[in-house]
C-alpha cells in the first residue's frame, strides 16, 4: 500500500487523523494532512483506506 | 421565477422529535434536485439524496452570500441560517482566511489533548446531577452546560458571563429578526470587548492567539471586527449542535435499551455508536441555503447567478440508497459512507474533531453513571419547540434514575 496526500486540496478537518492516527498527522501550524506512513505496515491499512474514504476533499489517495 | 402552484411546500412536517419528514423521500426519486416553495413563498431547487446534498455543500461556484442579498430566495426569516449571509466579493478570500487562522487551532491532535479535561468536566458535572433527586433535565444540567463550558473555556469566556450567551443564541436563532440582529448586536458587544482586552492583555485563549495570527501573517482581511465574529459564531456554532447531539443521543439510546446495553457492556462501541448519532439524529429540520456564484450547469439543471439552492444534512444522512434502512438506528451499522453530519469540502466543520471528542465522553459515561436512566415524560410528548424550529433541539429532556 502506497498512502500520499494532496495539501491543496486538504481543508484541515482532521478526519484522517482521527480515523487512522498512526499514519496521518496535521501539520502544528498550518493544521494540513501530513502522512507519517507512505508504506504503512498491514495492520494500518484498513484505518488507512476507511481515512482515505471518509476524507471530506477528497485529499488522500491510496495505491494498493 | 415559475409560477407553479403545484410546488411541493416547505417545511414538511415530522411525525415526532426523531424522525424525518415522510415528504423528502419522493422528491428523491423524482430528481436530485427538485423546485420547490420555502416558507416565504419563494421557488428554490432542493438537493434531495446523499451525493447531490455533498455536491452542493462541496461546490465552490455555489456560496453563502448573494450578488444582490436584498432580492435573495429565503428559507425563512432567521438571520442566520434564512437567507444569504456574508459579503458575495469577499467570501471566499475571506473563508479561506478564516480556515487557516482556526483549522490548526480545532486540529485533531489538539482537541484530543483536551479529551482528559473534558472527561473530568463531565464526570463532576454528572456527579453533581446524581445530588439531585430526579426527575431532572438533563438538558439544563448536563447536556447544555457541557459543551457550554468547553467552548467558552477554549475561546476566552470567563464563566460568569457564559449564561449571557445562552440567552443570547435563543435569540440569535429565533424568527424574530430584529430581537435577532439586537441579539447579535450585544453579542458582538461583548466579544469586541474581549478582542480589546486581549489586544492589550494577551491570555492562553483562542481570541489571543487570533489577534497575534492575524498580525504575524498580516492577515488584513482579519480586523478586530472579523474576529469578534468569528469568536461569536464559533461559541454559539461551537455548543449549539453538540447540545442537541448530546439529547438526542441520549433519547436515541433510551429508545433502543439492548443497544445502549451494548454500549455499557463494550466501551470501545463508543466511536461507531457517536457517528451513528451523528447520523441518525435530526434536531433541526435543517435547508442551508447556496446561492449560485455564476451561471453553470448542475444535475441537468441550468443555475443563473443568485439562485438558490437548499442541501440539507439530514436528508443525506436519510437518503436509502447510501444507507440501507436509512431511518434504523445502528451503532452496528458498517456504512459505506460517511454521514453528512459536518458538511461536505471546504466547509466541513472546523469543530469535527472537538464535538466528535465531547459526544465519545459523553456517550463513555453517561449510562455507565446512570444505568436506570429513562425518559421521566412520554416520548410522544416531546417536541421542539416552534420558536427553536430554525435551529432546533429540544428545550428539556426529562430523565429520572
Amino acid at each position: 500500500m502506497r498512502v500520499s496526500a494532496d495539501q491543496d486540496l486538504c481543508v484541515g478537518s482532521g478526519k484522517c487523523v482521527q480515523t487512522s492516527g498512526e499514519v496521518f498527522d496535521q501539520g502544528e501550524e498550518d493544521g494540513v494532512v501530513v502522512v507519517l506512513q507512505h508504506t504503512p505496515s498491514e495492520q494500518h491499512h484498513e484505518a488507512a483506506r476507511r481515512a482515505a474514504h471518509g476524507c471530506p476533499s477528497a485529499a488522500i489517495s491510496i495505491i494498493e | 421565477m415559475t409560477m407553479d402552484t403545484e410546488l411541493p411546500q416547505l417545511p414538511f412536517p415530522r411525525p415526532n422529535v426523531l424522525d424525518i419528514a415522510p415528504g423528502y423521500k419522493p422528491l428523491r426519486d423524482r430528481a436530485p434536485l427538485v423546485r420547490v416553495r420555502t416558507a416565504l413563498g419563494d421557488d428554490v431547487w432542493l438537493a434531495t439524496g446523499y451525493h447531490i446534498c455533498k455536491q452542493v455543500f462541496g461546490d465552490a461556484r455555489l456560496g453563502r452570500s448573494h450578488p444582490d442579498p436584498g432580492n435573495a430566495a429565503r428559507v425563512s426569516a432567521s438571520l442566520m441560517f434564512g437567507g444569504p449571509t456574508g459579503d458575495f466579493a469577499t467570501e471566499e478570500q475571506l473563508h479561506r482566511t478564516q480556515r487557516k487562522v482556526l483549522t490548526p487551532a480545532f486540529s485533531a491532535r489538539r482537541m484530543r489533548q483536551l479529551k482528559d479535561h473534558v472527561t473530568e468536566l463531565s464526570a463532576s458535572m454528572l456527579d453533581e446531577l446524581a445530588q439531585r433527586r430526579p426527575p431532572v433535565d438533563l438538558h439544563a444540567h448536563f447536556s447544555f452546560p457541557l459543551p457550554n463550558t468547553v467552548i467558552c473555556q477554549l475561546i476566552g469566556v470567563p464563566e460568569p458571563d457564559r449564561d449571557s450567551f445562552r440567552l443570547w443564541s435563543g435569540r440569535f436563532t429565533s424568527n424574530d429578526q430584529a430581537d435577532a440582529a439586537q441579539a447579535v448586536g450585544e453579542m458582538l458587544g461583548y466579544t469586541m470587548g474581549m478582542v480589546a482586552d486581549r489586544r492589550k492583555s494577551p491570555q492562553d485563549d483562542l481570541v489571543s492567539d487570533l489577534i497575534a495570527i492575524a498580525a504575524a501573517e498580516n492577515l488584513e482581511l482579519l480586523t478586530d471586527h472579523e474576529i469578534a465574529d468569528m469568536a461569536l459564531h464559533l461559541v454559539f456554532g461551537g455548543h449549539e449542535s453538540t447540545v442537541s447531539r448530546i439529547d438526542f443521543g441520549t433519547l436515541l439510546l433510551l429508545r433502543h435499551p439492548e443497544q445502549r446495553k451494548a454500549l455499557v457492556d463494550d466501551p470501545s462501541l463508543v466511536e461507531q455508536a457517536v457517528e451513528e448519532i451523528l447520523r441518525r439524529s435530526i434536531p433541526v429540520d435543517d435547508l442551508f441555503p447556496r446561492y449560485a456564484r455564476e451561471d453553470f450547469e448542475i444535475e441537468g439543471v441550468t443555475l443563473r447567478k443568485g439562485d438558490c439552492v437548499l442541501t440539507s444534512t439530514s436528508v443525506a444522512n436519510m437518503d436509502d440508497r447510501t444507507f440501507a434502512d436509512p431511518e434504523r438506528f445502528d451503532i452496528f451499522r458498517k456504512p459505506d459512507a460517511s454521514h453528512a453530519s459536518f458538511g461536505h469540502g471546504m466547509h466541513y466543520c472546523v469543530g469535527n474533531a472537538l464535538a466528535r471528542i465531547e459526544l465519545q465522553v459523553v456517550f463513555s459515561m453517561l449510562f455507565q453513571r446512570f444505568p436506570t436512566l429513562e425518559l421521566a415524560v412520554p416520548f410522544e410528548e416531546l417536541h421542539i419547540p416552534i420558536e427553536r424550529r430554525w435551529i432546533g433541539g429540544l428545550d428539556e429532556l426529562p430523565v429520572t434514575w
